[in-house]
């Protein structure tokens, strides 16, 4: 009983991080028909800036976050603004490619100046004990603020002016353009909310696991991986999605070791794709 | 006499290599109706989509409320008054009729209040709006649709509201009442210009029409007087 309920914490935990990686990755895939392949660089670059924040800084991760939300916002905002929207109308495949090739950069431009060394922010907060379950409270706040993270972004896409115009984008974009809205504008907004998402996930990842550059590929297959499970494009699918990998790795982690976890995630991945390629909440024919 | 509100003048367009359209002019004076007719592909879609700058022209003027628009992006054409209610209505699936009207105010800066004001102003011409609004837009039936389309483009305040395909689809008595609701929209200032195949529709409620043939404007007169033509007759009202 104790140890089933350990696992769902720890499923809840990660759950909680998953849906937060892979929202901003599907909202940019289903509005733009982008595949996102920067990612996971993003991701640890909001690590990397949050660990540095306070290492260097003394700044405190939950300070640091809101700015690092900001910048990475700009820094995905110049990126599709200047270089992606040249050829966002292209096949997915050519704009796949670009984002690879901004990777590369980004992720080599980390590694040389950051190292491969993992860094992590120890905050000690200490424990928590409840019905027998052990949490660390740093790992209970980075939950916390995932979810409230991929809360306030369902808010603005469901009820405010600029989600009406993410959501008009996404469904026709012609129809769009003829209520005035700017589809080049709203595709670097909608880019910006992405990388905006992924480096705050980030620097909440840098007070629970150690982020080190080499991983920038196992945060882009988790997205990948959650986004498959729940269904592309919404803020609902991709909380299921993650909360059910979240679930499966901890478990599976538990019953057949850590090294297991992740095949099994990608096993459930491919499964769904041969039987329910839309995902579990995912409708057909968005277009 | 005064410029018209519209003048298309010796404008071509196209989509990549094909041309559609060859040296169109046309004008639509402020307060009226006036009808586009001609067959499927004629290039009635595809005047409007170039007047409201999703297609730039590749030659020609198009002058709006006294302003040079050719060329200009589908939100500066919306900003200058012109409203596209585009072929097949293309509502936003996913979001209510509610935010679909919104959509429609989407470039206006006015006070929240005003905003709400008009969109009353749409619930009153088309009450199944009101009682529809919290409803995905695209569970409507196709008149409803067409109805939340108009409302949309309605939501911008436009002087000139455009709107392609009307009929299409939807059962004649849901087009007697739009066509009721276009002439009650005209009759508070809006200058319409309507695309339609259904030519006894399209005459009876505008005051003047261009006959498109092949990307080109074949004819054009009163309706009344056209009506009579023996080849309108012949080739769009079957008689």
């Amino acid at each position: 009983m104790q140890t089933t309920l350990q696992i769902a914490a720890n499923g809840l935990m990660l759950g909680a991080l998953y849906a937060c990686i892979a929202v901003g990755f599907s909202l940019v895939w289903g509005v733009l028909n982008v595949i996102n392949m920067l990612h996971g660089s993003f991701i640890v670059l909001g690590g990397y800036m949050a660990f540095f924040a306070w290492r260097d800084l003394g700044v405190h991760p939950l300070v640091s976050l809101a700015v690092i939300a900001g910048l990475l916002f700009l820094l995905g905002w110049g990126l599709q603004y200047g270089i992606i929207n040249r050829v966002v109308m292209q096949p997915v495949l050519t704009t796949l490619t670009l984002t690879f090739g901004l990777d590369m950069i980004v992720y080599n431009f980390m590694t040389l100046a950051f190292t491969a060394t993992p860094r992590r922010i120890v905050l000690d907060l200490g424990n928590i004990e409840f019905l027998g379950v052990v949490m660390p409270v740093d790992r209970i706040v980075a939950m916390v603020l995932a979810l409230a993270l991929t809360g306030l972004l369902f808010a603005v896409l469901r009820s405010s002016k600029l989600g009406r115009a993410i959501v008009a984008v996404r469904m026709d974009r012609d129809a769009a353009a003829l209520m005035g809205i700017r589809v080049d504008r709203i595709y670097a907004i909608t880019f910006g909310i992405g990388a905006l998402m992924a480096g705050a996930c980030g620097s909440l990842l840098a007070v629970v696991y150690p982020v080190t550059s080499s991983m920038t590929g196992l945060f882009l297959g988790k997205a990948f991986v959650v986004c498959v499970i729940g269904g592309l494009g919404s803020v609902p699918g991709a909380l299921i999605g993650g909360l059910s990998l979240g679930f499966i790795e901890s478990a599976a982690g538990h019953w057949l070791g850590p090294q297991d976890a992740m095949t099994i995630g990608f096993v459930l991945m491919i499964l769904l794709l041969m039987t329910k390629p839309t995902g579990l909440l995912g409708k057909q024919g968005y277009e | 006499m005064a410029e018209p509100l519209l003048s298309v003048q010796g404008v071509s367009a196209g989509y990549g290599d094909v041309q559609v359209l060859w040296d169109v002019n046309l004008s639509v004076e402020a307060g009226r109706i006036v009808c586009l007719v001609g067959s499927n592909g004629a290039g009635k879609s595809t005047l409007l989509r170039t007047i409201s700058g999703l297609i730039k022209p590749t030659r020609g003027q198009i002058r709006f409320a006294g302003r040079d628009l050719a060329g200009a992006s589908p939100d500066e054409i919306l900003r200058a008054g012109i409203a596209h209610v585009p072929e097949g209505r293309r509502l936003f699936k996913g979001l209510t009729v509610r935010d679909n009207l919104l959509l429609g105010a989407y470039l206006r800066n006015d006070a929240h209040a005003d905003i709400v004001r008009d969109l009353d102003a749409v619930f009153a011409l088309f009450p199944i709006l009101k009682e529809r609004q919290n409803q995905d837009a695209t569970t409507l039936s196709g008149g409803e649709q067409q109805m939340c389309a108009i409302g949309r483009g309605m939501m911008a305040r436009p002087q000139l509201l455009m709107i392609d395909e009307l009929s299409l689809g939807l059962a004649p008595r849901m087009v007697e009442r739009i066509a009721e609701a276009l002439t009650e929209i005209n009759r508070t200032g809006v200058t319409i210009l309507l695309v339609e195949q259904d030519v006894l529709t399209a005459f009876e409620l505008a005051d003047y029409a261009y006959v498109v043939e092949t990307g080109r404007i074949s004819m054009e007169g009163n309706t009344s007087t056209l009506a009579d033509d023996p080849r309108v007759r012949q080739a769009y009202l079957g008689l």
